[in-house]
Parts: C-alpha cells; structure tokens; sequence
C-alpha cells in the first residue's frame, strides 16, 4: 500500500486543482460580475488538475522544488515495486509504465469495440441509444489512437532502445518521465468527459459538430492537447538520445533497424503533433471565447479545420507505423537466423516515408469541398508512399527467402504482419485512387483499410515485439504453447472480422453509424460474431502474460541467442544496464558470416566477447 | 533455394487469382455514368494488385514451407552477399508500377470521372468547389442541396420546386450545388459511386448523370446518404432517389408544382 503513496497524492492534488482551477475560479469571476463558461471552468480546471497531478507524483520533490531554489528531495531508491508508481527515472521503469498503462487502454479500447458491434449485430438499435453509440465510438477512436500513438514508442522505445544502443539511460530521464506521468491524466480526462455528457464527434473532432455538441469535447481536446505535449517531449528525446548517446563503434550504420525505426517516428512526433494542438487550439477558442474560425453561425470555415488536422494527423499514422515496421524486421532477421536484407534500403524506405507523409496529408479530403487542382498531386504523393513501403516488404521478403526459419511465436506475428499490412497497404491504393475514393471514403471500407494497418500491422508487429522482449523485460520466459494458440485464434479472428468490411463498405455502409440498412444484416452478423471471438483471443494473451510474469520460468540473458546488445546483458537488465560499457565492433545482425560479432564489452581491465 | 519454384508458384497463384476474380460482380446497384467510371477503376485497380499480392504471399508460404529451418533456434544459413541489383530491380520496378497507377486508373479515372481531358485535372477546370459566377453554366438540371441536422432538401430552382425525395430525369447531366446549414454532413448515394460535402458557408458541386431508372424502394443503393459524423441522427440522416424517364420527370414537375 506505501507504494501506492504518490498516486493516491498525486490523485488527491489533481482533485484539489480540479476544483480551485476550475468551479472555485469560475465562481469567483461570476462573483466579479464577469463571464465564465462551464466550458472555461473544464478547462482552467483541467489544466491545473494536472499540475496538481504531477506534483503529488513526485515532480515537486524530486525536480521543481529546484526551480524555487529549495532544496531538493532525494531519489526514493530505484529498486522494488513502488518505483512503478512514482516518478522516476529509468528509462526501463518508464517503459514497463507506459506499456502496462497503455495495454489497459488497448483492452478498455477494444471492450468498447465489443459494445460497438453488440449494437451493430443487427439493423435497428438493441443496446445502445444513437447518441450513446456515438460516444462509444468517439472513445473507442481517440483510445486506440492514443494506444497506437504511444505503445511503440513509450513503451517498447523507452525500454529497449538505450539497451540497443549501449547507453545507461534516456538523454533527458526527467523529461522522461514527465512524457510518461503526462499521460494517466489524458486517460482520466478521457472517461471523465462521459461524466459532462461525453462528446459524439469521432476521434477527428470535426467543426462545427465539435462547437456545438456536450461539454464532454471540451475534456477531449484538453486531454489531446496534453497528450501531443507528452509526444513531442518523447520525440526530442528519442532524437538526442539516438544522436548523441550511442555506444563507441556504434555508426549509423550499425543501428539495429528498431532504432532507426523509432528516430524516424521520433521526427515525426517532433515536427508534426503541434499542428494537431493548433487545430484542436482553434475548435476550443470557438467554443470558449467567441472566435469565428470554424463556427457556422459566425461565418467560419470548417474546411481548413480539416487541411490543419490532417497535416498531423497523416504523420501520425507513420509515427505509429514506423516503429511496427522496424520491430516486425527486427524480429524477422533475429528468427530468420540471417542478416537483415536490404538494410540501407530500408533506412532510406523509412527516411523517405517521414519526407513524403508531409505531403498526402489532403487525401482524407477528396470529398471535402477542397479546391480541385489538390486532388491530383495529393493522390499523386500518397500512392508514391507505396514505393519506400514496398522496400519494407522486399527486406522482409528477403531475408524470409534467404534464412532458416525459426517458427516460434514472435515469427508467426511478424509473419502475419506481412500477411495483414498487405491488405492494408494494397486497399490504401483504393483509398488514394480519387475516381474510386468518392465512393468508398467515410465506408467500411476505410474502416477496414485502416483496422488493417493499425491493428493487422501495428499491433500485430507490437505483439511480435512482445512477445520477442518479454523475457528481457520480464526476466521469465511466456508459455509457448499458450502464444501459439493466441497468434492463431487472434490471426483468423482479426482476419475474419475486418475482411468482409471491405464488401460492406463497397455496398453501402458508412462508417460511424449506429444502424444500417437491413440488406446488410447478416455480413454484420458476421462480423459481429469474428469480433466477439478477436475480443476473446486477447484473454489469451492477457493470462499468458500476467501468470508468465508472476509464475514462468526463469528467463535466460539471450534466449533467442540474438546478436543486438540488448541481448548481451541479463533479464532483467540491472539499473545501469551495462555494467561494463559496451564497444560496438559490427553489423548488428552478423549471423552467419565468420567471425562477425556485434559488440565487445570493455572493462577496465579487459575485455569480455558477446 | 530454387528460384524456379518460387516464379511458378507465384505464377501459378497470380493465375488462380485472375481466375477468381474475372467474375468479380460485386459491386451494388450502379445508376450513373459516374459509377460506370468508379467501378472500372476499382476492378481495373484489382487486377493490377493481384501479382502483386501474389507475389508476397508466393514468397511468403514458400519461405514457411521450403526455409523452415531444425532446432532451437536453427544453425544460421552461410551468409551469401546480397545481389546489388535486386534492391534496385525492385525499387525501379515499384517506382514504375507506382507511376502507372497514378497515371492510370488514377489521373484517367480522375478525368473520367470529373467528364474533363486528363489535362485539366491538374489545373482544377473542372468541377469541385468553383466561383459561384461560373454556378449553372454546366449541366443540364440544377439541383440545390440543403443538409441540416438531420433532414435533406432538394430544390429545383429552374422548376421551381421543393422535395424531400430526390427526383432525377434519366440521361441528363445533373449539377448538385450543395451546402449545409448548420454542421458538415456529406452528400453520398451509394449507387452513384460519388460523394461530396455539404459545408455551411460554402457551396460545394457535384456532376451526375444518372444512366439508368430505379428507385429506393428497388434498391436502397439508391439513397441519399450523409457520409459525415454530424450527430445524433447521423445514421438515419437519409432521404430517397428515384431517378425516372424524361417524361415521368416533367409530369412529376408539374404535380408538385400543383401542390
């Protein structure tokens, strides 16, 4: 319970700011004979809500009683189970942080799809009122998005990649950390929008609906905007330390394709979240002081809201992308038994497509009412992106063809990353193509396309990732058998379920309804049914995992017998990782070429060979 | 490795393929010339997918089933330098097919489906969001579109009529000028294949021309449907298409105007 002592301050802060930012201040103005609206009041509230949440964490302590010139706490010491409920530094805490936190928000995400597809299992609504069916909706989108956002990078980024380059820790562990305790407030404003009657306008927020609907939006953009905060800290920190803390010997050349995969999305999440602030910025200027960017009634113009989202919110499909492309290789080459094919290709497969997601961002906007010269050049730019994604899929085909397989569950995911992200990537053709996009943009078959690259690419290649990490992370060893069966019930399901979205979406069902026209019913059925048992395949996941952690066997320092540095030092790492420091001497993935090894470890004395 | 098998199997799945999907019917009702345009990219688009989706699943189960390698984890092949041509063979191979989809279905289908040289695309002479002086010079039927939550209403301003149902003369090229008034809703009939959104304070266009009779009531393909998260009513927000010979048009015409 001790342990638990940050979090319950760090909550009772948060409260306490809530109500004197936001009801108290808003009753003191009113008192004053100003205007304060309920809107105003949810997000001064918010705001200092969560100062007041990362205070009580434990940034006060440890860090901003500095700025004040007081002395500062020490450190609570970096060992046993109470360092994962405070702030705190190492970067492999903050990463086991952010991916138990944002697995959580992957299963409430996907209870919340369950919902969606109870209601949508038959024409005419059954569960759900409209209205509640769009709420579930919105948060379903905007949770996913966060997860897919935030998995790879603060979760699988923040434990492995200092490992993978030989640092002891991130550039920046402070701000670190700060990107981490960021988040929990995001989540918490997220749910409690229902409390204000949640919000119904999708994960893109859309103006003017998102002007005029429950104050529930309000909660959304602040928790985005402080979410965008925490991604871009990430980003700059990913960058420094990729830059600057590399182990001797270790040439750009040399990274593990993970890590370049990460300094790509890294840029991306750099350059590119502010736009999202901006937009989100403007929608809550609308609703709280008047302006008259996108307000209907004021004379505003609701499509550039759309132009400004999208120059993010296209990016960001890349910053969840990159690094599933990255950790699918990575595990592709490590079970291949064979060095990565393609290399320098890939690097520049990966630098090419953070230069060309700035420039396709308008193709969500074929059916916008956007000037029509646009039209070409964005469809142009986007189906040019499928040139540096097929160099992607010519290193994994290569190396599959060129090595000796070795079919143990990390493999079997990464092979379904390349089956999955197929389909998304050849239905993103459609997408692009303008004469068949005005058809099928706000379908099934969007929801499909991306289901397909997000779930079917990202998160399959997350699980590969997982899978393939959990005994570094873990220091056990996950149950095979157990693994197997999730890889093939979650394969089939997924694929059972968002396969035929694609004909119903053809055939005339928009995305982001709450009922359809009868004639689709029994593909819905359909799809209903598969959804329920992809639901279900992820409790195979979830018990294999938890009791493997608690009950597994303990886990070797390489149990794959892996080449990258990660791998030289034990399961768990200890809390400076390399107890001697590490010299890169090679390719990271020498397998099979004589006398090729990745890295030596320097002691003072002597030196040790991985 | 025998790359011999490989190209057969890929081969062999590509024809299979082919086969399965030369019968492909399955699209909905289509009513319009617009549709005609959209179907044929989207089957022409199939096609030129299928190779290649053959090809990464040839490559795919051949590696399962002939690269599979014994033990735990399996002694690694003998490194064999890569061929520097491959990667590059592949790139300009891509790159090339890249280049032809966006020339064809996509500037050619872009084209078609606007009734415009493939020229003009670039330069936005056709239709999409134009200066309201240019409103009504082409096309020979103006309908008038206006969303708001959650209804849609057609108005005929050279007939002088006002409906709920969308009534369209079969053959003639209909201008769709559409606007909202309150929060963006989308002005999408699935059997038309084309959508475009309504926007307050904006008149947005669209070009139809419905090439065959029918009505909602035969096929609900034939319905106008909002296409844009607008709210509670969202999923209802629907009204029907009949779309009719000349004459049953001008008689339809003639009785609402009577009303």
């Amino acid at each position: 319970m001790r342990a638990l002592v940050p979090v319950l301050k760090g909550l009772g802060y948060g409260v306490a700011g809530y109500v004197l930012g936001g009801p108290a201040l808003g009753a003191v103005v009113r008192a004053a004979g100003l205007g304060f609206s309920f809107d105003l009041e949810l997000v001064t509230g918010s705001l200092v809500g969560t100062v007041g949440w990362l205070a009580g964490v434990g940034v006060w302590e440890v860090w901003a009683r500095g700025w004040f010139g007081l002395p500062l706490r020490p450190w609570p010491d970096e060992e046993g189970v109470a360092r994962y409920f405070r702030f705190t530094t190492d970067h492999k805490v903050i990463g086991i942080q952010y991916l138990v936190t944002f697995l959580g928000l992957l299963f409430l995400g996907g209870a919340l799809a369950m919902l969606m597809r109870w209601e949508l299992m038959r024409p005419g609504m059954q569960l759900l009122t409209m209205n509640g069916f769009n709420q579930v909706m919105s948060l379903h989108g905007i949770i996913m998005i966060a997860v897919a956002v935030a998995i790879f990078l603060g979760g699988l980024g923040n434990y492995c990649v200092p490992l993978m380059i030989g640092a002891h820790d991130m550039a920046f562990p402070r701000v670190n950390a700060l990107s981490y305790w960021l988040t929990p407030p995001v989540a918490v404003l997220l749910l409690a929008s229902l409390l204000v009657g949640g919000w119904d306008s999708g994960w893109t927020a859309y103006p003017p609906l998102s002007e005029v609907n429950a104050p529930g939006q309000v909660l959304m953009i602040v928790a985005v905007v402080i979410f965008g905060l925490s991604s871009i800290l990430g980003g700059i920190n990913f960058l420094v330390t990729i830059a600057r803390m590399r182990a001797p010997g270790l040439t750009w050349s040399r990274l593990p394709i993970f890590v370049w995969s990460v300094f790509a999305a890294s840029l991306l999440s750099f350059v590119f979240t502010q736009y999202l602030a901006a937009s989100l910025l403007m929608v809550l200027l609308d609703r709280v002081a008047g302006m008259s960017y996108f307000h209907f009634a004021r004379g505003g113009t609701p499509v550039v809201y759309q132009q400004l989202f999208w120059f993010y919110s296209h990016p960001a499909v890349y910053i969840m992308i990159l690094p599933a492309f990255g950790a699918a290789l990575e595990v592709i080459t490590h079970f291949a038994r064979t060095p990565l094919y393609a290399y320098r290709w890939v690097v520049g497969a990966f630098l090419g497509i953070v230069g060309l997601s700035a420039i396709v961002w308008a193709h969500h906007n074929f059916t916008s009412g956007m000037p029509d010269w646009m039209h070409a050049p964005m469809m142009a730019t986007t189906e040019a992106i499928s040139v540096p994604t097929g160099l992607v899929f010519l290193a994994a085909l290569g190396t599959l063809v060129r090595g000796r397989l070795w079919l143990r569950t990390p493999m079997l995911f990464a092979l379904g990353w390349v089956w999955n992200f197929l389909i998304g990537g050849i239905t993103g053709i459609f997408n692009a193509d303008v004469a068949t996009d005005l058809h099928l943009h706000d379908t099934y078959f969007v929801v499909g396309h991306f289901h397909y690259t997000i779930m079917g690419g990202e998160i399959f290649a997350l699980l590969a990732a997982l899978y393939y990490w959990y005994p570094k992370i873990t220091g056990r060893m996950y149950d095979e058998g157990l693994g197997r069966l999730h890889f093939w019930w979650t394969f089939l399901a997924f694929n059972a379920t968002f396969l035929p979205m694609f004909w119903v979406g053809v055939h005339g069902m928009n995305r982001r309804i709450a009922d359809y026209p009868a004639a689709l019913g029994d593909l819905n059925w359909w799809i209903s049914l598969a959804a329920f048992a992809l639901g279900a395949s992820f409790l195979v996941f979830l018990y294999n995992f938890v009791v493997s952690w608690v009950r597994g066997p303990r886990a070797e320092a390489n149990p794959w017998q892996a080449s990258t540095l990660e791998w030289q030092v034990p399961s768990p790492p200890p809390v400076e990782n390399f107890p001697a420091p590490p010299v890169v001497v090679g390719v990271p993935y020498g397998y099979g070429i004589p006398g090729a090894r990745h890295a030596a470890f320097g002691a003072a004395g002597g030196s040790e060979e991985a | 490795m025998r790359p011999g098998a490989l190209v057969g199997w890929w081969a062999v799945l590509t024809a299979v393929l082919l086969g399965l999907l030369s019968g492909f019917r399955g699209f909905p009702a289509a009513a319009a010339r617009e549709a005609a345009v959209a179907d044929h990219a989207f089957r022409f688009l199939l096609l030129l997918a299928t190779p290649v989706f053959a090809l990464v699943v040839a490559v795919l189960t051949y590696s399962v089933v002939a690269r599979r390698g014994k033990g735990d984890p399996p002694e690694p092949p003998p490194y064999v330098p890569e061929h520097p041509w491959v990667a590059r063979a592949w790139f300009a191979a891509t790159a090339a097919l890249a280049a032809y989809v966006i020339y064809n279905p996509g500037l050619v289908g872009l084209a078609e489906m606007r009734g415009v040289p493939v020229s003009a695309v670039w330069t936005g002479a056709s239709s999409g969001v134009r200066l309201a002086s240019l409103a009504g010079a082409d096309g020979d039927l103006v309908v008038r579109v206006r969303a708001s939550r959650w209804l849609w209403q057609f108005e005929y301003p050279d007939q002088q009529v006002t409906s709920r149902e969308l009534v369209l003369p079969v053959g003639r090229r209909v201008r769709f000028e559409v606007t909202s008034v309150d929060i963006v809703h989308s002005f999408w009939v699935p059997a038309f294949r084309t959508k475009i959104d309504a926007v307050p304070n904006l008149t947005t266009f669209l070009h139809v021309t419905p090439t065959r009779t029918g009505s909602f009531e035969q096929t609900v393909d034939l319905r106008v449907q909002c296409a844009e998260l607008c709210g509670v009513g969202h999923a209802i927000m629907a009204a029907p298409v009949r779309v009719v010979e000349p004459e049953a048009f001008d008689a339809w015409v003639a009785q609402q105007g009577r009303r």
